[in-house]
């Protein structure tokens, strides 16, 4: 039976442990490294308090942290913190081999449109054909009005088979008929190509089957 | 009929693909992610995965990792397909299960070849 106090309540038997981390920045960024994933995961939640300082030390614990439910708490914080140091913290991923973190800062860069945009045209004429993939990848899911534009550009310019694709497959969606005689020119561009010539008719099928 | 499961984010690419797949005389059924593939994967007894790398939600190589974890699904044959030509990512899909490692575009007729000749035969299950 535990012991109880003259005022009826139970008497404590112990001190409480102290914390091991406070709860300020210092000791968020601290608890950010701790052993546990859990602790990890929480200081990721806590850190979005701290928006822009936080940034840094988020982006540099995605590159090393390998346990699925923190990374996804750490793009979690990203996306509710956003804004422009988010997106610079997050393009370099692209250039990783890991899979993973790629999509996640994918998934992440799709939804900050207004930072993402200013961007866009940099990524898009990266010399790293896989960078300007993953930006046709951003772009699937970037409500942008210049994303149209964007893929003109890409189907114009680009010199990659695949980048051309994908650009066709996204214009697919968001084109209009006054783009199709570009769709068209891209057969040109890439005669001996059987993929081309297909992803064309398919893009052609799919904006005019929209009208 | 062989059936054949085609995973990957791009509309135009799984359309390519079914076209080929179905002229080698697949039957075919398409997935956007690794979590929908999966999904099917557990319901339906497929003699061919072909998986690309990068999709949202779940990528290629967790997918075929949690593939060749799964007693059910261990043994099907897997060709990743990826835009991705450095030496590192195909020892990385041949490390997680990769059957056969194949570099977007892919040509008709070579595809319909290795597809045929990896699958199950789906007769003798």
């Amino acid at each position: 039976m535990g012991l109880v106090k003259a005022d009826g309540k139970p008497a404590a038997t112990s001190k409480p442990s102290p914390r091991k981390y406070t709860r300020d920045l210092t000791g968020l960024l601290a608890e950010l490294n701790d052993q546990q994933p859990k602790a990890r995961r929480w200081a990721a939640r806590d850190l979005v308090a701290y928006g822009e300082e936080a940034v840094g030390a988020l982006c540099e614990r995605l590159r090393t942290e390998p346990e699925p439910s923190v990374r996804e708490a750490l793009f979690d914080a990203l996306l509710a913190i956003g804004g422009d140091a988010v997106v610079e913290g997050l393009i370099p991923l692209l250039r990783g081999e890991d899979a993973g973190l790629r999509n996640g800062a994918v998934e992440v860069l799709g939804q900050l449109p207004e930072a993402v945009g200013p961007r866009m045209e940099v990524l898009l004429a990266d010399p790293n054909p896989d960078v300007r993939l993953f930006g046709l990848d951003i772009l699937r899911d970037l409500p942008h009005p210049e994303a149209p534009r964007w893929l003109m550009g890409v189907l114009e310019q680009d010199p990659h088979v695949n980048v051309v694709t994908v650009a066709l497959d996204r214009l697919a969606e968001v084109g209009t008929p006054e783009m199709t005689p570009a769709v068209r020119a891209v057969k040109d561009r890439f005669p001996d190509e059987p993929f081309v010539a297909f992803a064309v008719d398919t893009a052609l099928d799919r904006i005019l089957g929209g009208e | 009929m062989r059936r054949a499961l085609i995973v990957d984010d791009a509309v135009t690419v799984r359309l390519y693909h079914r076209k080929i797949l179905e002229e080698a005389g697949f039957q075919v059924e398409e997935a956007e992610n690794g979590v929908e593939a999966l999904e099917k994967a557990l319901v339906t007894p497929y003699d061919l995965l072909l998986v690309d790398v990068n999709m949202p939600k779940m990528d290629g190589y967790t997918l075929l990792r949690e593939v060749r974890s799964t007693p059910e699904l261990e043994g099907v044959p897997a060709i990743m397909i990826s835009t991705e030509s450095e030496k590192h990512d195909r020892e990385h899909a041949y490390r997680v299960g990769a059957n056969l490692y194949l570099v977007k575009p892919v040509r008709p007729e070579a595809f319909r070849l290795l597809a045929a000749l990896m699958a199950r035969n789906g007769e003798s299950r």
